[in-house]
């Protein structure tokens, strides 16, 4: 029992380790997958709105996530890995929801 | 003959309450606004509402106290056009003494009359933290409530019906002025009430204002936080006299100006709101009942 239990301590370090840089290098490469675009959205002054807003643009294919802040206007749009952003698609949505769009940049850029 | 005629006419019109107040997004708790509900998006909206009327110089002295819960549901059919119904439930009663002295109450409850309307954003300027809208609208109220409910003194007047019996347009304009610290919203509405069962209510104009200003927070920090409003309210009201057989009651009808301070929190999902109404000039005709106050509060959510 205990020769075993010597011979498992190393092997389960050496799985984490493992683990850890697997895991690692997967976050770092889908960080450089996602596209991230910041909208300027004109017109947005109440919270109640910017859920229009963010469920217009949500509903676009390749949307992982978005996010508001109301007081500079401004919409963050993270596409899911290897998805991107038109300018004009993310007009539409915003057009849809009511409210009109400025600016529109990818991250980065 | 006074007995007669209380009966047909509290000189109160109850289903009238509700013309449109029926804002389902941030917005005025007595009237409509002018901003966007997203296309294919619903929004919905409950207003619990209790009011009260007394102030009768007959002997009658009729008074009247209606609770009642109002329905929206608005759905943005464009990113500019909404429509939206209403349906409002009313618990309503009205005491008075007859004319042998006794004290009696005549009470229904039930759901009243409909309405369907839309509403199409015909200017909009936009820029960052503001935006300026004006938007008709035009829709119908709808007979859906009881209009020949009974009791054991025999059918209830029409003022104290769920219903009007009668397909009642309306429509007006509505403007908004919206920052991120404060909001301005403006309204100018009419009614067209129609004949049904030998009674027509009479019209009514109505001019409504709001402002509402952010207390908290002071500052805005990231993100989307939670927004809480002080409101206050302005509403000036006429409404023209009813007609029973095609003669003007001279008891109804009248022009009453209404101040409504209330509290409003916004978040992106949901709103709670209450307001309360307080009459502070009425010009009615004859013994038409005056308003004590009105208590509105309520909850929206999107979905």
């Amino acid at each position: 029992m205990k020769a075993g239990t010597k011979m498992t301590a190393p092997i389960h370090a050496l799985f984490v380790a493992v683990a850890i840089l697997l895991a690692a290098s997967g976050t770092v490469s889908a960080d450089a997958d996602r596209a991230v675009y910041v909208l300027q959205a004109d017109g947005l002054a109440c919270p109640f709105c910017a859920y229009g807003i963010e469920k217009q643009l949500g509903r676009i294919d390749g949307v992982e996530a978005v996010s508001t802040d109301i007081e500079s206007g401004t919409v963050t749009v993270t596409m899911r890995p290897g998805g991107s952003l038109t300018e004009d698609r993310a007009k539409e949505a915003v057009d849809r929801a009511g409210f009109t769009m400025r600016g529109f940049k990818r991250k980065g850029d | 003959m006074w007995w007669s005629r209380i009966f047909e006419s509290t000189g109160w019109t109850i289903p009238l309450v509700f013309i449109l107040s029926a804002a389902a997004t941030a917005a005025p708790q007595t009237f409509n606004t002018a901003l966007p509900v997203a296309e294919g998006e619903f929004v919905f909206r409950e207003q619990f509402l209790y009011r009260k009327a007394s102030g009768d110089s007959s002997p009658a002295d009729r008074e009247v106290e209606v609770l009642g819960g109002i329905s929206v549901l608005g759905y943005g059919v464009t990113g500019d056009f909404a429509a939206f119904a209403v349906l409002p439930y009313l618990d309503k009663e009205l005491d008075l003494t007859t004319t042998g002295g006794a004290r009696i109450t005549r009470s229904t409850s039930g759901f009243g009359d409909a309405r369907l309307f839309g509403r199409y954003t015909v200017y909009r300027d936009d820029a960052p933290g503001r935006t300026f809208r004006i938007a008709p609208f035009a829709g119908t109220e709808m007979p859906t409530g009881d209009d020949d409910d009974s009791d054991g003194q025999g059918t209830l007047p029409a003022t104290l019906q769920l219903g009007s019996g009668s397909w009642d347009p309306f429509g007006g304009v509505v403007m908004t002025y919206q920052t991120l610290d404060y909001q301005i919203d403006a309204q100018a509405s009419y009614k067209i009430n129609t004949e049904a069962n030998g009674f027509e209510f009479g019209d009514e104009a109505q001019l409504d204002a709001s402002l509402q200003y952010r207390l908290r927070p002071r500052e805005l920090g990231p993100g989307v936080p939670g927004f809480l409003y002080g409101v206050l309210e302005g509403n000036l009201r006429y409404r023209g006299k009813n007609e029973i057989g095609g003669i003007d009651d001279p008891n109804s009808g009248g022009t009453t100006l209404f101040l409504a301070p209330g509290l409003q929190y916004v978040t992106k999902r949901w709103i709670v709101e209450a307001i309360v109404q307080v009459p502070i000039v009425q010009d009615l005709n004859g013994d038409a009942l005056e308003d004590d106050l009105t208590v509105r509060a309520g909850f929206r959510f999107n979905f």
